[in-house]
């Protein structure tokens, strides 16, 4: 009986905020002290649908930007994690890609700053993938480190004695074989883009305007209703995702933490 | 120098360490040649070198005459078989077997009539569409052959290829290989720590040991031979024959 | 680290994605910061570093964070640790074990935004204290947003960590054979208290060690969530960073870059001292 009501309230706690965020997206007046809107639209989602709703902008953007630093970065991280397997120096390359998450993202932004604007990135989408893409990829290393075990690179020696060559043994033996590790490291780019302020803040220098972006945005105009709606489009593809796998994206906290 | 293959003069070292001392090594055509060694002795190096997954750092490998060290292992025609089965997981057992047919762009017919024989041959015609999890060692060991023998390799390596059977499989697939390479006029390098299965496998037979290969000139030699550890092991069951094993 | 003789290109690409970017983000606030370069450059002074140094709101910053850091990850591994010990069985399977996952769907800036607007003055939870008669007007409510202690912080940022943390301890779980151990230490007539101070506690701490210092590092760096929850006195060391980089006063700009440069340093050190303190602490027992 004590054991259910904890797990009650841990799944009180665990779902209020998503149903929270879904009615205050709904509401247009909230006066104190009602619990609920004491006014609501179904208006800020139909303008969803309106192509020229900044939101709506904000969400084609976020999805953009993101799926392309994921693509991006897994592909890099996958050719270097493989020459980082190879090598004889793995355990230090593989703690130096520790550090760019070690550093928050916003500090990282700070430093670097300086080269975005002599570039002229700063302001520029393409400014922001990069900057988001130096963050991912060593993450995306790290993730990908762990598919390179000594059966697969034995499996990748027995393609090459049966006659493989190297574009043979990467289309038939490598990439079906890695399927799943990079799903996971595009999953993983894909939500630390996807969840990423201050340092998109920063390099974008507000002109690129993703879902995160427009939260603190509408909470600056003092708007909770579009900033609810905004956080619950940024939740929305990571709950979908945990429907279909959700060891796609605990996988990350798992691959630091087995990090000795 | 008119051998099927040569191995002349081979040296590696490993961050300092010696790992083969100049090795000289031949070995004819559709023979089985035996080399036994322990782990550490250098046999798995030796190995790697001559398919080509490692480069030594002196010596010369020949093969039907022509040098191969410089060849990538892709273009060497000699397959390296390891200890464990290393079935694609990801394909089935016809698939895996028709793996080096499908890398040389073999129409599906043929790809087809060679793998069924092939299961055929290796007895495992009703396992075609299985999963190589679904397989038993013994059963993973022969797909991991059939998989080898299919692309007609001019040379086959194998590392301690029965390792990890049981006593009992080991033996059926070491009956299994000698017929297949009779049948087949294999020639293969049969590395193994095993002084029973050395014998038996090789029609010659050698032996590593700390990085230096010894060659006998017959299996008589390698009776005979102290080192070899044959006459130890004679004396051993003789003994236990004479009901004089409390002696030892 | 390297010889040169073992440059190769992939090593040299490696480099210039993974770690140039960051030693020239160095390099240029290293020189910035003392005086070298930069719109109002003076020649080279230490001006900027004994004022960060000797300010106590640097310090002040810094300690924040790392109290808030602790004072978070202590609270979610005294939750997670409570919910991994009594409840593993339903965390493998049933509602809560996909519940759980959940959470981590939540980017800091929706966490920071639901707790603002649940637990600020006129948020959820005042209004429903309100409703059922126990306070009688908006200001009876606490302050546990934008508030001195950090309160909002530290509840955003342990909301986000204990899923994480539980789901690490649960592995170890897992991996570690824990329910064998327990079965062990009480056949051996340990007491159901000793069974879980001398055998479970250990071992899913050992085991975790590594994950509470990425998890304490996360919180210190963390952004987003002070930035909606916290306020400017004190402030986190990201925050005060940003602001001073930000800020329209050019003399503030060098001390960003000297301040960020410390808190490199300061992230370095707790990482990689800690890993050596590890290592160390092995060798000695092996």
């Amino acid at each position: 009986m004590r054991k259910h009501i904890g797990q009650s309230i841990v799944g009180f706690i665990i779902l209020f905020p998503i149903v929270f965020l879904l009615i205050l997206s709904f509401g247009k007046q909230w006066f104190y002290p009602h619990i609920l809107p004491n006014i609501w639209q179904t208006s800020q989602w139909e303008s969803l649908f309106s192509p020229s709703f900044q939101l709506t902008k904000s969400l084609g953007l976020s999805l953009l930007l993101s799926i392309s630093v994921g693509l991006v970065s897994t592909v890099t991280a996958f050719y270097f994690s493989k020459k980082i397997a190879y090598s004889y120096n793995k355990t230090t390359w593989l703690s130096l890609a520790y550090v760019p998450y070690l550093l928050s993202p916003i500090i990282f932004a700070v430093l670097i700053h300086f080269y975005f604007l002599k570039t002229g990135l700063s302001g520029s989408l393409l400014g922001v993938i990069i900057a988001q893409f130096l963050i991912c990829f060593p993450f995306g290393i790290i993730i990908c480190s762990t598919f390179w075990t000594s059966q697969i690179q034995s499996l990748e020696n027995l393609s090459f004695t049966l006659g493989g060559s190297t574009t043979q043994t990467l289309k038939r033996v490598l990439l079906p074989l890695a399927k799943s590790t990079l799903l996971l490291c595009f999953f993983q780019c894909f939500l630390i883009s996807w969840f990423e302020y201050g340092l998109t803040h920063f390099i974008g220098a507000g002109k690129v305007k993703t879902l995160t972006v427009s939260v603190f945005a509408y909470v600056n105009e003092a708007n909770p209703f579009l900033a609810a709606l905004a956080g619950f489009l940024l939740i929305l593809p990571s709950i979908l995702l945990l429907l279909v796998n959700k060891r796609l994206i605990f996988k990350t906290s798992k691959k630091l933490a087995d990090y000795e | 120098m008119s051998e099927f293959l040569n191995i002349d003069d081979l040296s590696k070292t490993f961050e300092g360490q010696p790992i083969l001392n100049g090795i000289h090594l031949s070995l004819e055509s559709n023979t089985v040649l035996s080399i036994l060694g322990k782990s550490g002795s250098g046999k798995t190096t030796l190995l790697k070198i001559i398919a080509g997954l490692e480069v030594a750092d002196q010596g010369r490998i020949s093969l039907e005459g022509k040098p191969v060290m410089t060849m990538k292992p892709q273009k060497r025609n000699i397959v390296y078989l390891y200890q464990e089965a290393l079935l694609f997981p990801h394909l089935t057992i016809f698939e895996n077997i028709a793996f080096g047919l499908r890398l040389q762009k073999k129409d599906q017919a043929e790809i087809e009539e060679r793998v069924i024989q092939m299961l055929g041959t290796i007895g495992l015609d009703h396992m075609k569409y299985k999963s190589p999890n679904q397989l038993s060692g013994g059963e993973k060991q022969r797909v991991a052959f059939g998989r080898a023998i299919i692309v007609e390799p001019k040379l086959l390596l194998l590392d301690e290829p029965f390792g990890a059977l049981d006593v009992e499989t080991r033996h059926s697939m070491q009956q299994l290989f000698k017929d297949l390479a009779k049948q087949l006029s294999i020639s293969a390098l049969f590395v193994t720590h095993d002084l029973k299965e050395a014998i038996i496998m090789g029609d010659d037979i050698g032996k590593i040991e700390n990085g230096n290969y010894k060659a006998y000139t017959s299996k008589k030699e390698f009776y005979e031979d102290a080192k070899s550890g044959v006459t130890d092991e004679i004396d051993f069951w003789s003994n236990l024959q004479r009901g004089e094993f409390s002696k030892l | 680290m390297f010889s040169i003789k073992q440059i190769t290109p992939w090593k040299t690409a490696l480099f210039i994605l993974m770690l140039l970017p960051m030693l020239l983000g160095l390099g240029y606030g290293l020189l910035y910061s003392f005086g070298v370069i930069g719109l109002l450059n003076t020649g080279f002074t230490t001006e900027h570093w004994s004022d960060v140094l000797l300010n106590f709101s640097f310090w002040k910053s810094l300690l924040f964070s790392f109290g808030i850091g602790l004072i978070s990850v202590g609270i979610s591994l005294v939750i997670a640790l409570w919910m991994v010990v009594n409840w593993h069985h339903d965390l493998r399977k049933g509602k809560l074990s996909t519940l759980i996952y959940l959470p981590l769907a939540f980017p800091a800036t929706v966490v920071g935004f639901f707790i603002f607007q649940s637990f600020s003055k006129a948020g959820f939870w005042s209004r429903f204290l309100y409703q059922i008669g126990i306070i009688s007007k908006i200001e009876d409510f606490p302050s546990l947003v934008n508030d001195a202690y950090g309160i909002g912080i530290i509840l955003a940022s342990s909301f986000i960590i204990t899923p994480f943390l539980s789901l690490i301890l649960k592995g170890i779980f897992e991996n570690e054979h824990v329910t064998k151990f327990q079965q062990i230490a009480k056949s051996l007539g340990a007491s159901q208290r000793q069974v879980l101070i001398k055998v479970t506690l250990p071992i899913l701490l050992q085991k975790a060690k590594t994950s509470l210092l990425l998890f304490l590092i996360f919180v210190i760096g963390s952004y987003e969530i002070p930035l909606l929850l916290g306020r400017q006195n004190p402030k986190m060391i990201t925050v005060a960073i940003v602001d001073k980089a930000q800020r329209f006063n050019l003399n503030d700009i060098p001390e960003a870059y000297a301040m960020a440069i410390l808190y490199v340093l300061f992230l370095l050190f707790l990482f990689f001292g800690f890993q050596r303190l590890a290592k160390l602490k092995t060798k000695a027992y092996a």
